[in-house]
């Protein structure tokens, strides 16, 4: 293997790994709070996508519109899902609202068989992204590969700084630990959560437009399996932690590259490394990487 | 110095089948420190609940008149939040301490509905002020604090809204009897100063000495009630907590 | 006479059902004739998931991975060799999977063996895990075996799938199916097993304390379950004709998970109520997907309308209506007859009894919870713990009943020591107790909460509790401890409540119930821990004379925790008085209540007059100061 594909190879997983981290951050920051397995986000991802399709594809507006659009509308989706689908349910037991969000999955999914077609459709990458910059020692960098890392740690970076910067941050940190005194301080906990919705929702929009560049296609069915990926990469992190779920999406991204870069033979597997590793760290550090231990109480 | 800061009427609270506060009524006066005593499992941490909405309860009045503009509110189901912008606070039982978030930020949060970020900033000192071990760990995580320090900063968290009365629902809980002491003079110092003091308390003797007034709570009911130095002479509370 | 009623109503209506199916090719089409198959396969997986996580309370998101398993390993077996040569174009297929075959009755029992195997081996690392962390495990374990299929072509003929399977899934084949392993799973969940199954959904700690080893349970439901996910895929495949990795993603498991919740999670008869309305409606919503003519007019089917209005339904339905159709309630014949009421016998138990604790410490982390408690206690004593909040007492509890290790210090029970057991073992070796914040079985019965507590004294094992009219085993002891929990009614009297469920009781009674599930387990030693919490001044004057009458009827020793003063004061023997973690002082009543130490402990610091004087002092010198 030469430095290149190397560098390739390292490129790819970095951006892959970072866009699974993106939308994981949305199901840690959801669980985090509710304790509730958002199945649907990985369909508002999908939506974000899409969004962003029509808006520069189909109505031919501007990219940097385009992508405005795209995170407005699904913020705006990702409240509704939460407004409509999972606050009657917050006082009731957790599977209801779970059976709640896988209810929603598939509605999004069908509506957008509905409305789009299922038919994958093309996504034009704009050229500049796909330059490539030749480096010394022939390694060729595609500008995408770099843009998605790059535009996935500033985000991060920015809801670390809300997280733990801001007022309403400190009371989103705060609720995941403890409702009750949370509500104790003043603090309006719905809002709170609908915040949470929000943030993610407008993280993952990021990720599916990113996505819908990298592969460039969208289809209603796209955000199923980086779903669960994603969220798979928060459990790695330990759920609930921001901070774990991008690293856990790293390093998935890095395993799933990594492996098939190196071993082409087991690429079949690539799935199975991803959870294979899962299982391993739910047996030995249940709470994942940075997870906080909560204790049972008799 | 009378004028009636808090009035309960039969207050009833239920846990399922449970009927742990039965027709409790309480006053609170400006300027006072009241306290609540009973044995454990007496239904006292249920009616400082109940007045601060964090559990279901039912009365024949519950309201809160606020000095800053006098003017009589019913509190009666209402959520907490709304508590707190009334001018209501409340330390809770076991302290409640964010043990991830850090002494600082715990502080903050207590001040969430306040927006006078000068305002909050003297408060933080005031606070430093009463618990200077505070100012020392204010960049540790609640959970690394000792008890008596979760309990200082508990009280401190709950001073940062402002608030008019103040609620400390077992304070002394767990602590060594010369912190239990500290905590009490604390109590003194932050009445002195302005504020109404509802206070929730297994440890008899030290509450009855720091209070104006006392009502003490036998299995759901108030079984007596007089001034704080009337009760602490009075066999009767020893026979509501050991049984007689 | 109820019993044989309801049987023969059940035999009616199996035969008239029989003669349905009988009669059912030549009075419905092919159409209806597989949504008819499809309801009993989705009723045979239903009824699977339900006993792992309706019944058994086990988050499991794995059910399709089983499915798949079942699948592949019947196909594989009625597979005829010429086909499987004409199948396997990429990758040749392994010359001894080549030849094998079998019939297909067996094939599908095969087929649920391989699944269960797997779910064993699943089952005995994941299941220590609890919740949503169990969901996430499972659901990974179900997508490894579809990558495995996909990949391991010369065994599966990977993402091609298999074509062509024969089509053994007749009618009379799959509702034949579903009603063993409905018969299988009624005698089992109606046998005390059954009842210990939902005792670990309902409350896992309490079911260890009665001597419950829970995990066992958990892996025998869980392994069971994988069986039927099995036997429902290989069916399916049969039913299909083609399989391919791709018919078993996690929507597969979704939908099975749907069915039992709309059904009522943990519901035998929601699970089936639960299929035919699933399946009807999802069958039936096809309609909106193809092309109508209505009159002169054409409307265009939509695809991907018929799950929209679907999922719509599904979130209606959990919002509106989230506990299912049936909840938990289950179908009988009984409804249409009034209730008629059993009658109970006597019994009586004698033994000796000594508690010797020594030098238990207790830390969690850096705080020590106990700081060296010492104690005997004699046979046929009443003792207290006393001590305020967070004295240590519960804490004292769990390490003797063994659900925490002691740091150090040794405990023995009846000359044996039991540091280190497990609860269920220190229950198995005579030890029982009630909990601060009751835990019963809520939605069980009065009745099965106290033979859930006589489980350990049964004989039977599990799997005789599939087949009850073969191992009579099952039916006999089943009945003798009812016979015996009726009576611990009747003296408790609890016995008009004997079929209510648990959670209804009034509270006091529910006090009474703990203790009456706690002595089913027939206990040497009782540990109550604040038997009067909750209670009026009258209930607990009532409780002193019931714990009295206990120890008396029953012959035991007794350990409690209370805070009512006067219940402990009235009712103990001998105190025990705990304080942060310290043993301050013991003693008969008498001597407590005179005990200084006691007194400071409870009321405060009585001797600090002067120390708080100045503390005033200074505190208005201060104020003035300040003016």
């Amino acid at each position: 293997m030469n430095l290149n594909i190397f560098v390739q190879h390292f490129i790819n997983a970095l951006s892959l790994g970072s866009l699974y981290g993106l939308v994981a951050v949305g199901y840690t920051m959801v669980y985090g709070i509710l304790r509730l397995i958002n199945f649907a986000h990985g369909d508002i991802f999908m939506l974000g996508a899409y969004f962003v399709y029509f808006a520069t594809i189909v109505y031919k507006l501007p990219w940097a519109v385009g992508v405005v659009i795209a995170i407005i509308g699904t913020t705006i989706c990702g409240l509704l899902v939460d407004r409509i689908a999972y606050k009657p349910l917050r006082e009731a037991p957790r599977i209801s609202a779970l059976i709640s969000a896988i209810g929603v999955s598939f509605f999004i999914e069908n509506f957008a068989v509905v409305v789009f077609t299922g038919m994958p459709r093309p996504v034009v990458q704009p050229p500049i992204l796909m330059q490539p910059i030749v480096l010394p020692g022939d390694v060729r960098l595609i500008p995408l590969g770099i843009l998605v890392p790059i535009v996935a740690f500033v985000l991060v970076g920015c809801l670390l700084w809300l997280l733990y910067r801001t007022k309403p941050g400190l009371a989103m940190r705060a609720i995941s630990f403890d409702i009750e005194t949370t509500r104790m301080m003043g603090v309006s906990v719905n809002r709170i959560i609908a915040l949470a919705f929000g943030l993610g929702s407008a993280l993952a929009a990021v990720a599916g437009i990113l996505w819908a560049l990298r592969y460039p296609r969208v289809e209603p069915f796209m955000g199923m399996t980086p779903g669960i990926k994603a969220f798979i990469a928060a459990v790695f992190g330990g759920i609930g932690s921001v901070p774990g779920a991008m690293i856990g999406g790293l390093i998935l991204g890095f395993v799933e590259i990594m492996s098939v870069a190196f071993f082409p033979t087991l690429s079949g597997y690539k799935d199975a490394f991803a959870f294979c590793l899962l299982i391993l760290i739910l047996l030995f550090r249940p709470t994942g990487l940075l997870g906080e231990r909560l204790e049972d109480k008799i | 110095m009378s004028e009636a800061m808090l009035k309960i009427k039969n207050l009833n609270v239920n846990y399922g089948a449970i009927h742990a506060v039965r027709d409790v009524s309480i006053e609170i006066n400006r300027g006072e420190i009241v306290t609540l005593i009973g044995a454990n499992g007496a239904g006292k941490s249920s009616v400082i609940r109940a007045i601060m909405g964090l559990v279901k309860s039912r009365s024949d009045e519950m309201t809160f008149i606020s000095p800053r503009d006098n003017k009589p509110v019913s509190i009666q189901g209402k959520p907490a939040e709304a508590h707190v912008k009334l001018g209501i606070s409340l330390s809770p039982e076991g302290r409640r301490i964010l043990p991830q978030l850090t002494v600082e930020e715990n502080l903050n949060l207590g001040a969430y509905i306040r927006d006078d970020v000068n305002g909050i900033a003297d408060d933080m000192e005031y606070v430093y002020s009463l618990f200077p071990r505070l100012k020392e760990r204010r960049r540790q995580k609640g959970s690394t604090l000792s008890g008596g320090e979760q309990q200082m900063l508990a009280v401190g968290r709950a001073l940062m809204s402002r608030p008019d009365l103040l609620m400390l629902d077992e304070p002394s809980l767990g602590l060594a009897p010369i912190l239990v002491e500290e905590v009490f003079e604390i109590i003194r110092t932050i009445n002195a100063q302005g504020r109404t003091i509802l206070l929730v308390e297994q440890n008899a003797f030290a509450a009855l000495k720091a209070a104006h007034r006392a009502y003490v709570l036998e299995v759901g009911t108030i079984g007596l009630s007089g001034t704080g130095s009337e009760l602490l002479n009075d066999n009767k509370v020893r026979a509501a907590y050991l049984g007689g | 006479m109820q019993r044989i009623r309801n049987l023969i109503l059940t035999i009616i209506a199996v035969v008239l059902f029989a003669f349905f199916l009988d009669k059912a090719p030549e009075l419905l089409n092919g159409y209806w004739q597989r949504i008819l198959n499809l309801i009993a396969i989705n009723a045979i997986l239903a009824l699977s998931l339900n006993l792992i996580y309706g019944i058994t309370g086990m988050f499991s998101l794995g059910h399709a991975g089983f499915m798949a398993i079942g699948a592949y390993v019947s196909a594989l077996l009625v597979l005829s060799p010429a086909q499987k040569n004409a199948m396997w174009i990429l990758e040749d297929i392994y010359p001894w999977l080549l030849n094998v075959n079998a019939p297909f009755i067996a094939s599908i029992i095969i087929a649920g063996i391989v699944a269960a195997f797997f779910g064993l081996i699943v089952a005995l690392p994941v299941l220590r895990l609890g919740g949503d962390y169990l969901g996430i495990a499972t659901l990974g374990f179900a997508e490894i075996i579809r990558i495995l299929i996909t990949n391991t072509a010369r065994l599966t003929n990977g993402s091609l799938g298999l074509k062509g399977i024969p089509a053994y899934t007749t009618l009379f084949m799959s509702w034949g199916c579903l009603g063993v392993v409905l018969l299988c799973m009624v005698c089992m969940l109606r046998s005390n097993f059954g009842g210990v199954l939902r005792a670990v959904r309902d409350d896992e700690v309490a079911a260890k304390m009665m001597g419950i080893n829970t995990f066992k349970v958990k892996v025998i439901a869980f392994t069971l379950g994988c069986f039927g996910g099995g036997l429902g895929g290989a069916l399916m495949g049969n039913l299909i004709t083609t399989i391919d990795p791709r018919m078993f993603m996690i929507t597969q498991t979704y939908n099975i998970l749907m069915i039992i919740v709309v059904g009522g999670l943990g519901s035998v008869t929601g699970s089936i109520i639960g299929s035919v309305l699933v399946t009807t409606m999802l069958e039936w919503l096809r309609f909106v997907e193809n092309p109508i003519t209505i009159g002169s007019i054409n409307i265009p089917g939509i695809p991907g309308m018929r799950m929209v209005i679907f999922s719509l339904l599904l979130i209606i339905v959990i919002i509106f209506r989230r506990e299912g159709i049936m909840g938990m309630r289950e179908f009988s014949w009984d409804i249409f007859f009034p209730k008629a009421k059993p009658k109970p016998k006597h019994e009586k138990s004698n033994h000796e009894s000594v508690l010797e604790v020594e030098d238990i410490v207790l830390r969690f982390g850096g705080l020590s919870a106990i700081d060296g408690l010492n104690f005997n206690i004699r046979h046929g004593q009443i003792v207290g713990l006393i001590g305020p909040n967070g004295a240590g007492k519960t804490s004292a509890f769990n390490v003797i009943s063994g659900f925490y290790k002691p740091t150090s210090g040794t405990i023995k029970f009846l000359g044996k020591s039991i540091g280190g057991l497990s609860p269920d073992e220190v229950c198995k070796a005579g030890m029982s107790r009630t909990f601060q914040n009751i835990r019963l079985f809520g939605h069980e019965t009065v009745l099965q909460n106290v033979m859930t507590g006589a489980r350990i004294r049964q004989k039977y094992s599990w799997w005789m509790s599939l087949m009850p009219f073969v191992f009579t085993d099952v039916l006999r002891e089943d009945s003798a401890v009812k016979a015996q929990a009726m009576n611990l009614l009747e003296q408790l009297g609890l016995s008009e409540f004997a079929e209510e469920k648990a959670s209804s009781l009034p509270y006091g009674a529910q006090r009474r119930l703990e203790i009456a599930r706690a002595l089913a387990t027939r206990p040497k030693l009782l540990l109550l821990d604040e038997p009067a919490a909750g209670m009026n001044p009258q209930e607990s004057d009532e409780l002193m004379k019931f714990i009295r009458r206990l120890r008396d009827e029953f012959d035991l020793t007794i350990l409690l925790i209370e805070h009512d003063m006067k219940v402990v004061m009235n009712v103990c023997d001998y105190i025990q008085v705990l304080d942060q973690g310290i043993h301050i002082a013991h003693g008969t009543p008498e001597e407590i209540k005179a005990n200084p130490r006691v007194i400071e402990a409870y009321l405060g610091h009585e001797n600090t007059d002067k120390e708080t004087d100045q503390i005033i002092e200074r505190h208005y010198a201060k104020k003035e100061g300040q003016k």
